[in-house]
């Protein structure tokens, strides 16, 4: 058996609502990773002095730097939705194919509104 | 380990086109995924034009349309036609299914077929299970009573049967446990869905006594965790089940007993 092939896998395999959700989960729960590590050290920044905070604000207002911006507050948006998801699956409920379907697209249609909520809410509320 | 790219001897080649015969204008493409174990060939794609005016429903129908009119040398497995065997498992327009029960028609455009995937091949669709039949011996499925003296029939409530539901139907098809992207990466080690729906099937048996070793024996990080319900299992299963659900269940009795 050792020289038979490898039947195509990932190649050829249809995606599904459930497995698109899976799979962005992770990728964006490693985003946040380096997001809350890299935010952490940009407050730490405070310690060293007001210019080195500023040259970092500087970028975050630039163009590049608010598309970066936003791309990260919807990657949390999208984790906090699945999370939730996650959370109810745990408890063993919303296993049903026409359930995960529905609370998938949830997941990924609601990340979008949340992005401009939080977007909004860090911009012009606190 | 996960290896997106498939090995060198697996990548697969256009292979021979079989052009319609019978004049028919009821024509449909069927892409068969091909290889053959005595050369040392790629798999290949061979493309079959079926005359679908004389072809019934399923996509057994299909293949066994091909193999008795057009090409005798593909291989593929099939017993009962019904879909309770099991044997006719493969991957039919990028999803996996029984041949025997699934309609052409819900495939749209080419019908591509391919065997399970992530398996060795040992011959055109048919692919070696044997690493998940091993295990399906590892969690052990039968009933397992220790009391010897007693030599009457062990009485089950209609309660306790009903929790079977679900679990008992399934047929081993192995439709579920080679849709699991995570089966894929960790195949060797973890044990998949179709195996833990039986675990759970034999932890949930009122009959059984042996619940708590049974429990203990499949928490472990690899054998179990590795489910992060990407659910392509409970979409894939042609009886319906929902292996996904089966082991939430497993978790949640670790996590509350």
């Amino acid at each position: 058996m050792e020289n038979n092939p490898l039947s195509p896998h990932i190649q050829i395999y249809n995606w599904h609502i459930s497995s698109l959700v899976s799979i962005s989960h992770r990728i964006t729960g490693i985003i946040n990773f380096f997001t809350i590590t890299m935010s952490c050290l940009w407050v730490s920044l405070l310690l060293l002095g007001e210019t080195n905070y500023e040259i970092v604000k500087l970028f975050l207002n630039s163009f590049f730097g608010k598309f970066i911006l936003i791309g990260v507050i919807w990657s949390f948006s999208f984790q906090i939705l699945s999370e939730i998801r996650h959370f109810f699956m745990d408890l063993g409920y919303g296993f049903e194919i026409k359930i995960t379907k529905i609370t998938g697209l949830i997941v990924i249609i609601g990340s979008f509104p949340l992005t401009i909520f939080f977007y909004i809410l860090g911009r012009y509320l606190v | 380990m996960v290896q997106i790219n498939l090995p060198q001897n697996s990548k697969i080649n256009k292979g021979k086109y079989f052009k319609d015969k019978t004049g028919s204008k009821n024509i449909r493409k069927v892409n068969v995924y091909r290889w053959d174990p005595s050369t040392s060939e790629n798999p290949r794609i061979d493309t079959y034009e079926v005359d679908m005016d004389n072809c019934p429903s399923k996509v057994l129908d299909i293949l066994n349309k091909i193999k008795n009119e057009i090409d005798p040398t593909l291989a593929y497995r099939r017993s009962c036609a019904h879909g309770v065997c099991g044997s006719c498992a493969m991957n039919m327009g990028g999803k996996n299914g029984l041949a025997c029960t699934k309609s052409h028609s819900e495939i749209k455009g080419d019908i591509d077929i391919y065997p399970l995937p992530h398996l060795k091949v040992k011959k055109d669709l048919i692919g070696d299970l044997s690493g998940l039949y091993k295990q399906y011996q590892s969690i052990e499925p039968w009933l397992k009573n220790n009391s010897k003296s007693k030599t009457t029939e062990i009485h089950q409530s209609q309660e306790d049967r009903a929790k079977l539901d679900g679990a008992y139907e399934c047929i081993m098809c192995a439709c579920c446990s080679t849709s699991c992207p995570s089966y894929w990466w960790n195949g060797d080690k973890y044990l998949g869905p179709a195996v833990l729906l039986q675990a759970y099937r034999w932890i949930m048996d009122s009959r059984d006594e042996d619940r708590k070793e049974r429990l203990q024996k499949v928490a472990d990080e690899l054998k179990l965790y590795r489910c992060h319900t990407i659910l392509n299992c409970t979409s894939a299963c042609p009886k319906g089940l929902n292996p996904a659900k089966a082991i939430a269940e497993i978790k949640k009795m670790l996590a509350t007993t």
